[in-house]
């Protein structure tokens, strides 16, 4: 398993840790769409991001990330905003 | 087709003061602190506030535009009265109100609203509102203590019926450092009846005291209710059934589609928050390209051109 295919598995099992009820059949793929298809309001995108906090050890805020929730439309779109974040760490640690 | 959005506001804390987001965000916290998250309360403060920064309306113009919506009413709620932490008075707001009418020629409409306890000098500032800012309706907000039938507020209501504008009355709960217990649909029966040739809007009819709001639209030939609000159950009810249903009661004569902006702006965009009522088995799939155009316009059209209702007239 690649780095990027651990850091998916990654988010969609944290995804998948904040899906409840009937959404919890649906087979969370990359294409998965966050709010029609696992229900996700906006607690739910809050705390997936403050779990996303949690699991990496980062703090946006004081790292001076503001990110958009509302634009988090696909488990991608969420791979994609985490990948981002990581890397601003990585260079926010490095200096 | 055309899309009339009937309830929004100005996305800025000049016209919502500090308390009133700190109590939304508590009960954002309590959900979050539930699933074993610390609490974050300034964190969930700060991420709101960032979504309050539209002050001239620029962002929300964007987002009706991506949306296909042609115009917004924008409404103002009085908080200065009942929340001493308000940056503007009530006449301040109005002013801001009017500059991002002007900015935007067409975009929008606003119902000034007026806390009933102001006194003379409210009533004269809402006259002024009708008469030389161009503003086109009333919004009250009960919440913040006083009764929609109180007598304070039918020399307001009386300006509504001569100019033949209409009131939209904040229904159900909100923010929690206001009060809840007088935020019932019933409560502005009085007024209703007192009043039939004003035409009056209950605002979030699809979320709140649902089964009293489609009784009192389908009763009172003067009152309507807007559907804004639904956008808190698309986590559970991502296909809108809650807006289905109340489309499904034969009321569609009065039922105005809105969204609330800016108060979901964390989950989404304009244009996320239509999908759950346009896409196929959406909640406007079942009616009839007419009864859609009433819905998402034609209502609301109507109750901007006279507000001297078929019945009542």
């Amino acid at each position: 398993m690649s780095l990027d295919s651990h850091f998916d598995r990654q988010i969609i099992d944290l995804v998948a840790s904040g899906v409840s009820g009937k959404f919890k059949k649906v087979k969370i793929t990359g294409a998965t769409n966050l709010q029609k298809e696992l229900g996700m309001d906006s607690i739910g995108m809050l705390a997936l991001v403050f779990r996303f906090e949690e699991l990496f050890g980062i703090d946006m805020a004081q790292m001076g990330v503001d990110v958009n929730i509302a634009k988090l439309k696909t488990v991608d779109d969420l791979i994609q905003a985490g990948r981002d974040i990581l890397s601003k760490a990585q260079a926010v640690g490095a200096h | 087709m055309k899309i009339i959005d009937c309830h929004c506001h100005v996305a800025s804390e000049e016209h919502i003061p500090m308390s009133f987001v700190e109590g939304s965000v508590a009960n954002m916290a309590a959900a979050l602190s539930a699933q074993g998250l610390p609490s974050r309360t300034k964190k969930l403060t700060a991420m709101f506030m960032n979504k309050m920064q539209d002050p001239l309306g620029d962002a929300l113009v964007q987002e009706m535009d991506d949306a296909g919506i042609s115009k917004s009413i924008l409404l103002i709620a009085d908080f200065s009265y009942a929340l001493k932490d308000c940056k503007l008075t009530i006449a301040e707001s109005f002013t801001r109100h009017r500059e991002v009418l002007r900015r935007h020629p067409g975009k929008f409409e606003v119902f000034g609203g007026v806390d009933p306890r102001w006194g003379k000098d409210g009533l004269t500032l809402f006259e002024r509102s009708l008469t030389e800012f161009g503003f086109r309706g009333f919004k009250i907000y009960p919440p913040c203590g006083f009764n929609p039938s109180d007598a304070a507020l039918f020399p307001y209501y009386e300006l509504c019926a001569y100019h033949q504008v209409p009131v939209l009355a904040h229904i159900g709960p909100t923010s929690p450092v206001l009060d809840f217990s007088i935020s019932s649909p019933f409560l502005l029966d009085d007024a209703a009846r007192r009043f039939p040739s004003v035409n009056f809007i209950l605002a979030h009819g699809a979320v709140s005291f649902v089964e009293e709001c489609v009784m009192m639209c389908r009763f009172r030939p003067n009152v309507y209710l807007d559907i804004s609000g639904y956008q808190a159950t698309l986590g559970y009810d991502p296909s809108a059934m809650a807006v289905k249903q109340i489309l499904s009661q034969g009321i569609n004569h009065k039922v105005l589609f809105g969204t609330d902006f800016p108060v979901f702006r964390l989950q989404g965009e304009q244009k996320d928050f239509l999908q759950p009522l346009l896409r196929e088995n959406g909640a406007l799939e079942d009616l009839s390209d007419r009864e859609k155009s009433m819905v998402l316009h034609e209502n609301v059209e109507r109750l901007l051109e006279t507000a001297v209702s078929v019945a009542a007239a």
